[in-house]
């Protein structure tokens, strides 16, 4: 009760920000601003947020977005970047207002893109490096093979997301009888499908796979294979910075770009010895101009991807088969592999 | 009724009436518990369920607990019990956030300067206006320096780092110095001699009583850097010390107000009758008494307020629960968050419980002092 007291506090309080008029950024304002600041603001997370932000024993930030947050300032300070980025834990109603009052430059938070924060909120977002599918996870026993085969039963969602929305509508577009228990903590949501009482769980693949995790046997439980919905997940940056946003786009794509020619962090040397085609000299600075244009030096893209990889790596190692959650990628491949993202063309 | 029957009857009357403690306290319990078969049975019910639920904590959290990360999360592999090997491998994390974990010594060190500074401060020989503030302020200025470092050849380390237990403290600490003195001035006003202070006081009282303290915090977070210029803004940590602070202060000026009302005003007159000046009165006669009237309410204000430093981090701290919340939150250790939250309720419990007997400790020696 107190926490959705506290949820609708909170609520109320974005909701009135939304009137105030949405800070605009002039074109190069945000870079200008990092590069005299010293220090590139990221954010971080209220404790941890698995597989995206983690926290390791010795207090420092892991995860899939820590490493998009690592790369940024990377791609602006080079590799000794680390005092140059602060990242700042942030819980999840206060993205939008710190991004606005500057208290971080950039939201790479497992936060989808909406239309509500592109217009209302004065966010602009990057090209989404992941698509996250909404679906039902369920125990193997209960033979379910797609959702329809849970009605009566009792689904659990996280209460007041988007994925408690796709899910209720699925369910009401199939005329499926099925009853939906909206809980608030994501530790009681997990508590109560693990413990039986709910057959269902409602949520994106990625956190399903944490959730399986939990569980005694982790061998016991099936995601479901409806995608209810997917939900971009871009960086947001204040509106009307369009350097700030093409550095994003560019960041992404240089991991993208890397994937698909093969660059990895341990070839990248060799790579850029004897580039195998006009796309891959320019990416690693062979040729001139990946950084100039962007207000980077030249060798920014050649630094992330020795450092950090190629995309792949990135998945692998915080959500993939190198992490504990071995979610394998599906549609977020690149198109080689069957999925949805591809490079921009570099030229 | 015979008169040896009556007589029996005032006797055991007055047994039971007698003070408890000053008779055999096993004969009193031995009597309450097994007098009747009826009592024999409720008691044994009542015994038996509680053994019961205690055995089977003790199974959980000791006899079959695995207590050492001797093969880190794969320690628990097969355990019935509970995974206390997590808190071995993990208490620094959840003591010291995300404080940089080569200098983490000073984050514990910080806070042992200021729970030390909160006990000294409990002691009477310490009850001094002069002693307690350069206390307080010897206290404070020791725990920023060890914190933010960057003098005395300490590495900086700034305050989105800072995190974990001590930070849970440093907010309760700052809130409550800066909180009460507001809270005295808050009552004092309030009960101002001129209806305009007397009611404006009351209405910013009862206003900020009136918000929920997340939304005072949110605000001092989150809002402030859009209407405030930068300079005047400070660092979230200050802003959000200064939101607790006026939230605790509220309540205080109440509490404290309600210890002023309990005073005989025959007490106020007669210090004005000897000539005392209204400052003299109100710390000589009036806060003195106002306090002590208070001090139940005070201490449990303390308590609550204690337990109310969770909240920031909904607006991005990383105090304690945060710290606990991410030393769970990997695809290793993330089945054992009941360990975690136990263990974090331990150290609620510890202040908390401290606090509660210390408050016990005060009513019974100014209890002394009246007589």
């Amino acid at each position: 009760m107190r926490k959705q007291m506290m949820a609708g506090a909170a609520a109320l309080l974005v909701g009135g920000l939304t009137a105030m008029p949405a800070a605009e950024a002039a074109n190069g304002d945000t870079l200008k601003a990092v590069k005299e600041r010293g220090t590139l603001l990221c954010t971080g997370h209220n404790g941890s947020y698995l597989g995206f932000a983690e926290v390791d024993d010795e207090g420092k930030w892991h995860g899939f977005d820590i490493d998009l947050c690592r790369a940024f300032a990377m791609a602006i300070f080079g590799t000794e970047y680390e005092d140059h980025l602060k990242i700042v834990p942030i819980g999840w109603a206060q993205r939008f207002p710190s991004l606005q009052s500057g208290d971080i430059d950039v939201i790479i938070k497992a936060t989808g893109w909406t239309y509500n924060r592109d217009t209302d909120l004065g966010v602009q977002f990057s090209r989404p490096y992941l698509l996250a599918p909404a679906r039902v996870m369920t125990r193997k026993d209960l033979g379910a093979e797609s959702i329809a085969d849970l009605e009566g039963g009792t689904i659990c969602v996280p209460a007041g997301t988007t994925i408690e929305r796709y899910v209720v509508e699925y369910a009401a577009a199939k005329d499926l009888d099925i009853e939906f228990l909206p809980i608030e903590k994501t530790e009681e949501t997990d508590a109560a499908y693990l413990s039986g009482r709910c057959d269902g769980y409602g949520q994106w693949d990625v956190v399903l796979a944490t959730v399986r995790l939990k569980a005694d046997d982790p061998d016991a439980h099936v995601i479901l294979p409806d995608v209810m919905n997917v939900e971009p997940i871009a960086m947001g940056m204040r509106s009307g910075d369009d350097n700030f946003v093409d550095i994003a786009n560019w960041l992404l794509n240089a991991f993208w770009m890397a994937e698909v020619n093969g660059i990895t962090a341990d070839n990248v040397d060799e790579m850029k010895a004897d580039p195998p085609n006009p796309g891959v000299a320019k990416l690693l600075g062979v040729t001139p101009g990946i950084g100039s244009q962007l207000g980077l030096e030249d060798d920014w893209a050649y630094n992330v991807i020795k450092a950090f990889g190629n995309f792949n790596d990135i998945w692998e190692r915080n959500v993939g088969m190198d992490s504990p959650y071995k979610l394998d990628r599906g549609i977020n491949s690149t198109y080689k592999d069957g999925g949805l993202f591809y490079p921009l063309v570099l030229d | 009724m015979s008169a040896p029957g009556l007589a029996e009857q005032i006797a055991s009357d007055a047994d039971e009436m007698e003070a408890p403690g000053r008779r055999d306290p096993f004969g009193t319990l031995r009597q309450r518990l097994i007098g009747s078969p009826l009592q024999s049975a409720v008691s044994f019910v009542g015994i038996a369920i509680v053994a019961v639920i205690v055995w089977h904590l003790l199974d959980w959290g000791v006899f079959n607990a695995v207590f050492f990360a001797t093969e880190g999360p794969k320690s628990c592999e097969g355990a019935t019990g509970a995974c206390w090997a997590i808190i071995d491998a993990r208490w620094r994390l959840i003591f010291f956030g995300l404080y940089p974990y080569e200098l983490q010594w000073r984050s514990g060190l910080a806070c042992i300067v200021l729970v030390a500074v909160g006990i000294l401060s409990c002691v009477p020989r310490f009850w001094h206006a002069s002693r307690l503030s350069a206390l307080w302020l010897g206290g404070f200025a020791t725990f920023y320096v060890l914190m933010r470092g960057g003098i005395f050849g300490l590495a900086p380390v700034s305050e989105e780092k800072w995190g974990g237990l001590s930070l849970t403290v440093f907010i309760f600490a700052a809130g409550v110095l800066v909180g009460m003195p507001m809270a005295i001035a808050g009552a004092l006003l309030r009960r101002s001699r001129l209806p305009v202070i007397a009611g404006s006081f009351g209405l910013v009282i009862d206003c900020v009583r009136s918000l929920p303290l997340v939304t005072i915090l949110f605000t001092a977070a989150v809002i402030v850097p859009f209407v405030l210029p930068e300079w005047l803004q400070g660092d979230k940590l200050y802003r959000v010390i200064f939101g607790f602070a006026l939230f605790f202060s509220a309540y205080q000026a109440e509490i404290i107000r309600g210890g002023m009302q309990a005073i005989p005003p025959g007490q106020d007159e007669a210090a004005r009758a000897l000539g005392l000046g209204y400052w003299r009165r109100t710390f000589l006669i009036t806060l003195p008494q106002a306090f002590r009237n208070a001090l139940p309410p005070t201490i449990s204000q303390f308590v609550i307020t204690f337990k109310e430093t969770s909240l920031v981090i909904i607006v991005g701290f990383f105090e304690i629960m945060a710290s606990g919340n991410a030393a769970y939150g990997t695809g290793d250790w993330g089945f054992a968050y009941i360990e975690v939250y136990t263990f974090i309720a331990l150290v609620y419990f510890v202040f908390v419980f401290s606090l509660s007997r210390y408050g016990a400790f005060l009513e019974r020696t100014m209890r002394v002092g009246l007589h």
